[in-house]
């Protein structure tokens, strides 16, 4: 307590500024574990919120008749809260959550109740660590925070613990002085750590503070971009609890601490000799050539390179955390950006002239479906088309298949799920589309078919399976061009009883596909789609089967039709529908902007912790330089005592920076550019579609801040640096 | 032929009543190929002194003439290069880059300027300190008198018009001081170099053929002495 009295206070008065680095990295760390314990609360009450609206509140059940007396005697068991009886169910809630799983038993066998009987509502116990052993399922949420946490803490500590370092290094001489007059190692380990925990208890409340708030913000962002745009999600409410911010003060000083007592724990074991040797300076073990920076810089870039290499365990937190923030940022905007581009390819863009709103509806038939003409004549509509899905199968003989298919291998390719081979034939898969009436009969006209609503239209496609470029697949003919004909007709198999079949005429082999919202042999490149008409359907249900129980409504507004003549579209159709059935639907042009909103809500996110990351080592770099003079004070007045010029100096500074900021660019490039060509590789995404939309501005404002913070921080350095005196410099006592 | 002249030079540090007169009036000429002890008490004033003569501070007022240059007349920058061309200065503990090798310390007075180092030279500075074959150690690899052998063969590199040694033996066994002064004898008999030495120990002060003592700022005697030649 003596040392810091009449030592540490005032050393922390008079070099506020060597310890930025500490405040800020305290700062930053008490700022994420709030955030995540913040977001870690929140999670854990939204999911006890989704569970208790999806499955209910209960704690225990017993399933079965219970009479008027075993429910009053559940209701007066001492640990018992409540008790709610349904039909054939009593719901039980205990006052401690933590009695369900011994009390529940002991009440089902004074009742005569069979164990069976009884479940748990093992969830939702979970949710407050009450597990059963008869409970297998993994229930991750605790566990995963705690390897979360885990893994945060000892990151911040293998970057912060540096930053402490750095500061307490620089007074190695100083505390060697103290150590010759008798401070006990202990003492000087306190010291340092008092000193840390001064420093740090203002950053770290207003930190913890801070990431609270960030937490609510980022509950409010997710409402925001998620809200509505997720079946089945509730809103979530901000929540907070004294305990977790205890939780995340305990995490922030126990992070903090570690940090700080690794190096004071080192500096308190070196002998006073070591200590008072130790100048602080900038020293290498071994000889150091930095040929590119003296090639390019002369004896200023040697010295800088130097100069760089000896601080490299000072300067380790910048050097990881700006590569890092910035590799992460780079990799993060480019693959946005492609996963952008991707989406709207391979779904708004292909869509565009399909669908505006799709309405799914439950439990429907298309063949009874009545309501598709009201829909047609909608003001605004273009089009409608109302479709259901169904899965038969069909057998394919060699004959049938054409020549373009044989090629690449006829069937040789499939695998045994997609495609069996029978005694007369392939057995493929066989997706029926069933339209209803007037749209099949349109699509017919479209296609040149004869319109008839007896009849299949086949889509005869098939991609060379042996070409992997899904998005530039190469498409031919299925099957023979003469297996078309008036008399042609194909067999549909009940799938999974393909005894049963059907027998349509098929109308026509095309290669155009109804305008749905549907990409066919995606999957299974063999299967064989039928469109066909309701009326048909009808007749050949119960042969077939395998109808799917939702039916889909497409419908296309009109050209001009604007977002807010789109969504009273869609509220017109679903009005429509819900008279009779259940039913959902998807707006493309809000799903568009939902999707471009939950991008950019991503893209901030992920941007902000690169950001707060790249500030951990800005604020290395800067603790760094404001500790120049002191520092190197030495070492500068050396190079000025052989007659270096200040000039000179600055251009070495100059250099010093441009290596700490240019290193994160040098190494982030290449490594985003190996990184995008393997993903624009594996997505067969064309590299100039990529560049003409790529991330320039943002990668270059983030790496452009990177170099200015840096050369602020040495500018800051080199204003101090200076402003040396090179008399008093070599007068000083500690010149060694 | 003078090589340093200064007039009247006075340094005052601080103001009222922390006003300390360092240098009080100091009259000095020196000629080429002499080589003058500096002696004098703590607190006298000589490294003051030393550090006007290495421009590395200013006087108060007055005039010091080096080679022709007037030292009050140079800014910093100008400063930094007649330091690094006409003069070369030791110190007691040494001030060699500790990131750098010993060759590349003896040559950054010359790499500063871009000029390659005639390499003969360096031989021959190396050679006759001793130092040949510790090229390419750091620093912090050598012994102190090897540390200061270094230091002496880097002010030496350019041919400085005055070499200044600030207490040059002072953190040295008897062995090294020896040997240290027997070489800055050497080089200012061998290369006619002006040498100005400061040290409070007479013994080391008996080397050179001049002492000059100062006390309270100013030169109290200035004395020449017959020493006796090396062989």
């Amino acid at each position: 307590m003596a040392m810091w009295k009449d030592y540490s206070s005032g050393y922390i008065k008079n070099n506020r500024s060597s310890g930025m680095a500490v405040v800020v990295a305290a700062f930053i760390s008490a700022l994420l574990l709030s955030l995540l314990c913040g977001e870690f609360y929140n999670l854990w009450k939204y999911e006890i919120e989704r569970i208790e609206r999806e499955e209910g509140s209960w704690q225990s059940r017993i399933t079965g008749e219970l009479s008027e007396e075993a429910i009053a005697y559940i209701q007066n068991y001492a640990s018992v809260r409540e008790v709610t009886v349904n039909e054939k169910e009593a719901d039980l809630y205990f006052l401690d959550r933590r009695d369900v799983l011994t009390d529940t038993p002991r009440i089902a066998e004074a009742l005569g109740i069979a164990p069976e009987a009884v479940s748990y509502h093992y969830g939702l116990l979970a949710m407050y660590l009450i597990r059963s052993p008869q409970d297998t399922a993994p229930r991750l949420v605790f566990p995963l925070f705690i390897v979360i946490t885990g893994l945060a803490c000892i990151s911040l500590i293998i970057i912060i613990h540096n930053s402490f370092a750095v500061s307490m290094n620089a007074r190695i001489h100083q505390f060697g002085i103290f150590s010759s007059i008798g401070a006990t190692p202990k003492q000087i380990r306190a010291c340092l750590v008092q000193e840390a925990a001064v420093l740090c208890a203002a950053p770290v409340l207003a930190g913890d503070l801070l990431g609270i708030f960030m937490g609510w913000g980022l509950v409010q962002l997710t409402n925001v971009l998620l809200g509505s745009s997720v079946p089945g999600r509730h809103e979530a409410v901000f929540g907070y609890h004294p305990l977790v911010f205890l939780l995340t003060l305990s995490l922030t000083v126990v992070t903090i601490w570690i940090s700080a007592w690794l190096p004071a724990a080192r500096l308190s074991r070196l002998t006073p000799l070591e200590a008072i040797r130790n100048t602080g300076e900038l020293q290498l073990k071994r000889r150091k050539n930095s040929p590119v920076l003296a090639f390019f810089s002369g004896v200023e870039g040697e010295l800088a390179g130097n100069a760089l290499k000896a601080q490299r365990k000072a300067l380790r937190t910048a050097t990881l955390s700006l590569v890092v923030s910035s590799l992460a940022f780079t990799l993060m905007q480019c693959f946005f950006t492609l996963s952008g581009i991707s989406t709207r390819e391979t779904y708004f863009e292909r869509y565009q002239n399909v669908w505006d709103i799709m309405v799914t509806v439950r439990d429907a038939e298309v063949d009874s479906f009545e309501e598709a003409e009201e829909i047609r004549n909608l003001s605004g509509v273009a089009s409608a088309v109302v479709y259901q899905k169904a899965m038969a199968k069909t057998i394919l003989t060699e004959d049938q298949i054409s020549e373009d298919m044989k090629a690449f291998g006829g069937f040789v390719h499939a695998s045994g799920n997609d495609v069996v081979q029978t005694d007369s034939g392939w057995m493929v898969n066989a997706p029926v589309i069933i339209m209803d009436d007037v749209s099949f009969l349109a699509y017919c006209e479209r296609i040149g078919a004869t319109p008839s609503v007896t009849g299949a239209v086949i889509r005869n496609r098939i991609r060379d399976v042996t070409n992997p470029d899904f998005r530039h697949p190469e498409e031919t003919s299925y099957l023979r061009e003469q297996s078309a004909g008036e008399d042609a007709t194909s067999i549909l198999r009940q799938s999974g009883n393909e005894a049963v079949t059907a027998e349509i005429p098929v109308l026509a082999y095309t290669e155009e596909v109804p305008v749905l919202r549907e990409e066919y042999a995606t999957l299974d490149y063999y299967e064989l789609v039928h469109f066909i008409p309701a009326s048909l359907w009808r007749e050949i249900r119960d042969q077939v089967g395998g109808c799917e129980g939702e039916m889909y409504i497409r419908i296309l507004g009109k050209a001009d039709a604007q977002p807010a003549d789109l969504a009273a579209l869609q509220d017109a159709a679903v009005q429509i529908v819900s008279a009779k059935y259940t039913a959902e639907s998807e707006n493309r042009v809000q799903e568009y902007e939902s999707n471009r909103k939950m991008m950019q809500g991503m893209m901030a996110i992920f941007g902000g912790f690169c950001l707060l990351l790249a500030v951990i080592g800005i604020g290395n770099v800067f603790s760094n330089t404001l500790g120049f003079v002191r520092q190197r004070k030495r070492e500068f007045a050396r190079y000025m005592s052989v007659g270096m010029t200040l000039a000179e100096i600055r251009k070495m500074f100059c250099i010093e920076a441009l290596v700490i900021a240019g290193r994160p660019i040098l190494i982030t490039v290449p490594m985003a550019v190996l990184a995008m060509w393997y993903m624009l590789k594996m997505s067969y995404l064309e590299v100039g579609i990529f560049l003409a939309e790529a991330p320039y501005i943002p990668i270059a404002v983030f790496l452009l801040a990177v170099l200015g913070t840096v050369a602020l921080a040495y500018y800051l350095g080199w204003r101090n640096v200076r402003k040396i005196n090179l008399a008093e410099a070599l007068r000083d006592d500690t010149m060694m | 032929m003078n090589i340093l002249t200064c007039e009247k030079v006075t340094k005052v540090y601080g103001s009222g009543e922390n006003r300390v007169t360092a240098l009080d009036g100091i009259d000095l000429t020196v000629d080429k190929g002499e080589f003058v002890a500096i002696v004098g008490a703590s607190g006298s004033g000589k490294s003051t002194l030393l550090h006007i003569l290495g421009s590395v501070d200013k006087p108060t007022s007055g005039t010091v003439t080096i080679d022709g240059t007037d030292l009050s007349r140079l800014n910093q920058t100008q400063a930094a290069i007649f330091r690094r061309r006409k003069v070369g200065l030791i110190y007691q503990f040494y001030n060699l880059i500790p990131t750098l090798t010993v060759r590349k310390n003896i040559l950054m007075p010359l790499s500063l300027d871009k000029k390659k180092p005639n390499k003969e030279y360096l031989e021959k500075i190396a050679g006759s300190l001793g130092i040949s074959d510790k090229f390419e150690a750091l620093p912090n690899q050598l012994s102190g008198g090897q540390q200061q052998r270094v230091a002496i063969a880097r002010s030496l590199i350019y041919r400085p018009a005055l070499l200044l040694a600030d207490e040059p033996t002072g953190n040295l066994d008897q062995k090294n001081s020896r040997e240290i002064m027997d070489m800055l004898k050497l080089s200012n008999r061998n290369l006619e170099q002006t040498i100005v030495l400061i040290t409070h120990d007479e013994k080391v002060a008996l080397e050179a053929d001049r002492i000059i003592t100062i006390e309270d700022g100013r030169i109290q005697k200035d004395e020449r002495r017959e020493v006796k030649k090396l062989s």
